[in-house]
């Protein structure tokens, strides 16, 4: 096999080769000695990849003490020359060559995923292809939402058409009462024509009226839906969205996004349509009553067309410039109003202000350019549309005055009326551009949402009856990005009902272990298996419906005590609810709230202790009658008395299950059965407390320190005392 | 734990093995193999840089590499220059859309480069100076250091991303 990089010896973008045999590797660099190096593995210590800061380097660390760079890449390439490491490594060590060139092949696989169909590339190597499922067309998408309200909407069109054809009869009217009937002094036909015209109105005014109410009703529901999906699928996107895109900015495309959307939804349903008819029968109309005329009133036309396509141009970049200002305030906002507790400890509240302010100024500053272009857009279009009107005023009068034409004085007035109402739609069409260009900048945001990749299997893949709850991690490597490796080929397996303690310094890769266990994060390398199966074969659903995670910040929603334990397991009778609260050793200061179950928590479970919160959060998660337990730190935020409820409850609720415990106090460790030492991404022990302390390595040091600080910490309480 | 803060005159370094160096202070007291990284590699590219041994553990801070005798100066520089590659865009070549995903061949100080940017609302960002960063799909870095120092025809294409 052969890695071809992008970089050469000395950072510069260009092609360096690595080949990899069986028993040797070959290098080729022109900045190598002599342009290329042949190694042998047996040569070779240890093969590795140095992350440096948007490159790494491929080292072997020879035998005799040299270390040697054989290639350099950007981080397109880390993940497979991790891969071709770990194969030299491993060949080395002796493994089945087959086997592990199947472990490089995969990291090449999950690189290069893409469609068959339209080459476009793929979230994972089984995701389905968006583009081909026919999502991801800003038109095809949207139209999807209408569709099932094309009824009233093909009904409120119709109105529009009836209302139309009775805004056309007025001029026309006019003409007649000019020309024929007040000439005549016709009193009776002048009272005719002005009831005809009254009943005109009325069906205009009063169709119209009833097509507003449609409208809205069917804007509203169009809306609703598109909310209702976007909030829907936000759900189940993977974290990795969630670490990438703000809160605020999310909050932002369900709200603002969708209702331009649907403006301009209803603008091109709705307004289009009517105007495109009416735009129809005023050019028929005037080409029947003068051709002449009619021509003339379509000369500022194709000037129209051009600066409609001209303003467009200009206007596209700057809404979606300004759509990016609008983003960030959101996200200031969805930033600091939850943090208000932080920011007025710390009396930030001048800073918040000023950070706030020069957002709104540099979105003011980006709305007053775009505002110049856009309201310059409509008036020109007016201005030329304007000088239309001149041009038949102009040609008309010569042809009345001269009376050179049949053109009577009647007919040219009915025509000014029926060229001012020619140039609505033309209007319309013109700034139709500029709407367009605003729903455009929100549809890609929001399509960013609909199409983004949901978590795999979720409501797929299989359900196994029953879980005993062994845990396996098979060569599993991570990182959130390629610029720094979080876990290095982790392998443990864990038996049913055992109870795993996982210690390691803040940063080792602990919680990251669990992330992958929880099935937060999929695109791992390596795999993970219950009970001998893996876990991306089994429905995530189910799967996280078998576990029972307790945080290190438990998190409550805005409701009652008895809904958030009830959370886990809805429809949960009252008597599950208050056996799950007392094995939590929740129960008893629920009953002393003057509400008890009923006692509604402020947000994010304002007004209890970090302790109750805790606990609460253990009784929503023993609820559901979990298979596997996991407590991340669940007791490192509260003092010793609340700690001893906790971890009375834990001891409780982990029996009979297998139990992942990671906790900062690792005297709260001691009654698990393995212990795992993670450092800097690897397992480096795995053992029992007691094997653990014998071997005298990382977990050995790590208690040494912890005594010693909690001895001091009791001295200096004794000291106090006394 | 108080920083170790180097004295910019009674410091040597010596590089070793291309991102490491040597030190030797003045009072005879050598440190071997240490990794200069920068703490503040978006802002601050010459000043405060913390030097890790081998087990990842600071063991001093320089505080402007201005202030370090040119030979040392030298020497941290190289093993910075060695490890930090955020390519300077100097022109965009090409700029093509499929399927949200854009494509940007440019020209770079280290040469001409094609990546894909999944997401250009996330992944281009103005910082706080008016330089542009912008993170590929494969986390790879590139700065814009003045976009209206480009031509005319790069500021056209890259001004509706920023």
């Amino acid at each position: 096999m052969a890695v071809v990089s992008d970089l050469n010896l000395i950072s510069k973008y260009g092609n360096s080769v690595i080949l990899i045999c069986a028993d040797r590797l070959i290098a080729v660099d022109k900045y190598l000695p002599d342009g290329g190096t042949m190694l042998l593995f047996e040569d070779i210590a240890e093969a590795k990849v140095k992350r440096l800061y948007g490159n790494a380097v491929f080292k072997a660390e020879m035998k005799d003490g040299k270390t040697l760079d054989l290639l350099r890449f950007t981080y397109s390439t880390t993940d497979l020359c991790d891969a071709v490491a770990h194969f030299i490594n491993k060949v080395n060590e002796g493994m089945e060559i087959e086997e592990q060139i199947e472990i490089v092949r995969n990291t090449y696989k999950n690189l290069r995923s893409f469609c068959p169909k339209c080459g476009r590339k793929l979230a994972s190597p089984d995701a389905p292809c968006m583009n081909c499922k026919g999502k991801g067309k800003m038109f095809e998408v949207l139209f999807g939402y209408i569709k099932p309200y094309i009824k009233p909407l093909i009904v409120s069109i119709i109105l529009s058409v009836i209302t139309t054809v009775m805004a056309l009869v007025p001029p026309y009217i006019t003409k007649m009462m000019v020309d024929d009937i007040i000439p005549s002094k016709n009193e009776k036909y002048l009272i005719i024509t002005i009831a005809a015209l009254l009943g005109v109105y009325f069906v205009q005014y009063g169709f119209g009226a009833l097509r507003a109410y449609l409208l809205r009703i069917t804007g509203d529901r169009i809306i609703v839906d598109l909310k209702k999906d976007i909030y829907a699928k936000a759900q189940y996107l993977p974290m990795k969205f969630y670490d990438k895109t703000s809160t605020g900015s999310i909050i932002n495309r369900i709200n603002s996004d969708t209702t331009q959307l649907q403006n301009f939804m209803l603008r091109i349903t709705q307004e289009a349509v009517v105007q495109f008819f009416l735009m129809i029968g005023i050019i028929i109309i005037m080409l029947a009553m003068d051709w002449r005329l009619a021509l003339f009133s379509l000369v500022p036309v194709p000037v129209v067309a051009l600066l409609s396509r001209y303003f467009g141009r200009k206007l596209s970049p700057m809404y979606r410039r300004l759509w990016r200002r609008s983003s960030s305030i959101s996200t200031i906002l969805a930033d600091t109003i939850p943090s208000i507790r932080v920011i007025k400890s710390f009396t930030g509240e001048e800073r918040a202000i000023e950070k706030f302010d020069r957002y709104m100024n540099d979105w003011m500053r980006e709305d007053k350019h775009a505002a110049k272009t856009a309201s310059m857009f409509p008036n020109a279009i007016t201005f030329f549309v304007t000088c239309g009107s001149l041009i038949i005023w102009f040609v008309g009068g010569r042809y009345v005055i001269d009376g050179t034409t049949d053109l009577t004085l009647g007919v040219l007035v009915s025509f000014i009326s029926y060229a001012s109402m020619f140039y609505n739609p033309v209007n319309f069409f013109a700034s139709l551009n500029d709407s367009y260009q605003n729903a455009l900048a929100s549809t890609e945001k929001i399509l960013d949402i609909i199409n983004a990749e949901p978590e795999h299997n979720f409501g797929k893949g299989i359900a196994p009856k029953f879980i005993e709850g062994k845990v396996e991690f098979r060569n599993v490597n991570f990182s959130f990005d390629r610029s720094k490796k979080i876990l290095n080929d982790i392998n443990f397996v864990i038996q049913p009902g055992e109870t795993v303690g996982i210690v390691g310094t803040t940063g080792s890769g602990k919680s990251t272990i669990i992330n992958l266990l929880m099935r937060f994060y999929d695109d791992y390398e390596g795999d993970i298996f219950i009970d001998d199966v893996n876990i991306k074969d089994i429905d995530m659903e189910f799967f996280r419906s078998r576990i029972g995670y307790v945080q290190q910040e438990p998190l409550m929603f805005r409701d009652t005590i008895f809904n958030n334990i009830s959370y886990s397991l809805p429809g949960a009778h009252v008597d599950q609810v208050l056996n799950a609260a007392d094995v939590a050793n929740a129960h008893s200061f629920i009953t002393r709230l003057p509400n008890a179950y009923d006692t509604t928590l402020g947000e994010r479970g304002v007004g209890l202790s970090g302790g109750e919160k805790q606990r609460l959060s253990i009784a929503r998660a023993v609820l559901k009658n979990p298979n596997l337990m996991i407590f991340d730190e669940a007791t490192s935020a509260v003092d010793s008395e609340t700690e001893k409820l906790i971890q009375d409850a834990i001891d409780q609720v982990i029996r009979g299950r297998t139990t992942f415990m990671i906790a900062h106090r690792l005297s709260t460790l001691r009654k698990a059965n393995r212990i795992l030492v993670v450092d800097k991404g690897r397992i480096i022990e795995n053992g029992s407390h007691d094997e653990l302390m014998a071997l005298k390595g990382k977990y050995y040091k790590l208690i040494q320190i912890q005594s010693m600080s909690e001895k001091v910490a009791a001295d200096k309480a004794a000291e106090n005392f006394e | 734990m108080a920083r170790n803060f180097v004295d910019p005159n009674a410091v040597r370094f010596t590089v070793r093995d291309k991102i490491f160096v040597d030190a030797q202070l003045y009072t005879g007291e050598t440190f071997k193999s240490l990794e200069p990284q920068r703490l503040f590699p978006i802002s601050g590219l010459m000043k405060y840089i913390s030097l890790l041994d081998e087990e990842g553990n600071e063991v001093m801070i320089i505080r402007d590499i201005e202030q370090l005798m040119p030979d040392a100066k030298e020497a941290i520089l190289s093993c910075l220059n060695e490890r930090y590659m955020i390519p300077k865009i100097t022109k965009l070549i090409k700029r093509t859309e499929k399927f949200k995903i854009w494509m940007w061949t440019v020209d770079t100080d280290k040469g001409i480069y094609t990546f894909e940017i999944i997401n250009s609302y996330q992944s281009i960002k103005i910082l706080y100076d008016g330089r542009i960063l912008i993170k590929d799909g494969n986390d790879n870095l590139y700065e814009i250091p003045d976009l209206y120092a480009l031509d005319k025809r790069s500021i056209k294409l890259i001004l509706p991303d920023v």
